[in-house]
């Protein structure tokens, strides 16, 4: 039942998981972000800038999956 | 066909409102509007060279920032007011933003790159979220008499990948300047390649192999910055723009309402991208140039 319709997908598909894997990743460092400055928030600039290299870095993925597969 | 049918609604269930979207953006295709086109369109062309809509409001904001600031800085008072006050505001808010994060020796090295792109952004992604901007241009009636616009004549400026990617390329070439300029070319590599930590011994030598390995890791992330600082602005902005034309075509007689709630979206997103834009480029310079001695060494 699933092969058929697997064997149908076409397309970039590999780019859509990518996005949604980094979708779910980035939504996990707000998480953290949000939840470590809702604790401590004297270290907003701190958790700041290693959220948004975090954030960076799980971008970068979706990326790698739009230019590196083929 | 149902394969097809429950194929979408799979992919509709596993995925969030990017997917919700496009498909919107699809359906509204086929009923015979475009969206919007993922390229400028040229207006005036002479020879291999053009104008472009995104390059003549990318022209408008750059012009309107210098004469703005021309204007509040022609007759400087001590006790600010105006225009004036509102940009020594805004540039006195980075200045100490950026000084919390990368030190105050970068910011003196860096901040008229920082600001600038800032301040850049920011009026670009907001300038082009005013009305008639994108719907206003020449184009062509369809069958059942409908107006469609092909050539609008103002497009957001950072709409246009080449834009964003002309910054991120400027951003990398100064990178590397600020780079070598801090380390010097063997401090570089040994900051690339070299083995950071404290060992001693056999592991010694490990380590510097793992830590060789790891560098072309580092170059390879190093190279796509550019790359994912030129399509994140540019996603971000040419998705709003989509979703901004989508939502007021996709249900007709909704569509004086339907965008409103987005263009407030929006508006935040083109902050936060401004935001973000310099963010990245200010950490990722302060990563290479930052001092091995430095008491909060957290790396």
């Amino acid at each position: 039942m699933i092969l058929p319709i697997l064997a149908e997908l076409s397309g970039s598909i590999h780019v859509g998981l990518a996005a949604m894997g980094v979708g779910i990743g980035i939504g996990l460092t707000g998480l953290g972000m949000t939840s470590a400055v809702g604790r401590n928030p004297g270290a907003f600039t701190q958790v700041l800038v290693h959220g948004i290299l975090a954030i960076a870095l799980t971008e970068a993925i979706v990326f790698y999956a739009l230019y590196l597969v083929h | 066909m149902r394969n097809r049918c429950l194929l979408m609604s799979i992919l509709a269930l596993a995925s969030s409102a990017m997917f919700a979207t496009s498909t919107f953006a699809a359906e509204a295709g086929t009923t015979g509007h475009e969206g919007v086109s993922l390229k400028p369109q040229m207006l005036v062309q002479f020879g291999g060279f053009g104008i472009t809509n995104s390059m003549l409001v990318t022209w408008i904001v750059a012009a309107g920032i210098i004469i703005l600031s021309q204007i509040a800085t022609r007759r400087v008072q001590a006790i600010p007011s105006g225009i004036q006050n509102f940009w020594e505001w805004l540039v006195e808010g980075v200045h100490n933003f950026l000084e919390n994060i990368i030190g105050r020796d970068l910011v003196a090295k860096g901040f008229w790159f920082f600001a600038t792109i800032f301040i850049f952004i920011l009026f670009v992604n907001w300038f082009g979220l005013i009305p008639g901007i994108g719907t206003v241009g020449w184009g062509h009636y369809d069958a059942t008499g409908n107006f469609h616009v092909d050539r609008p004549l103002l497009r957001g400026g950072n709409a246009d990948l080449n834009m964003t990617t002309a910054m991120s390329a400027i951003f990398f070439v100064m990178w590397f300047v600020w780079a070598i300029q801090a380390n010097g070319v063997g401090g570089f590599l040994k900051h690339l390649f070299g083995p950071k930590g404290e060992t001693s011994g056999i592991v010694k030598i490990l380590m510097i192999v793992i830590f060789f390995a790891v560098g072309w890791l580092e170059v390879i992330s190093i190279l796509f910055r550019p790359i994912a600082l030129s399509f994140r602005l540019f996603g971000n902005i040419y998705a709003g723009e989509s979703i901004l034309e989508a939502m007021s075509t996709m249900v007709p007689w909704l569509s004086p309402v339907l965008p409103i709630p987005f263009y407030f979206l929006e508006v935040l997103v083109g902050f936060v991208q401004a935001l973000v834009f310099m963010l990245l480029t200010a950490v990722f310079t302060m990563l290479i140039a930052e001092h091995q001695e430095g008491p909060e060494h957290a790396h």
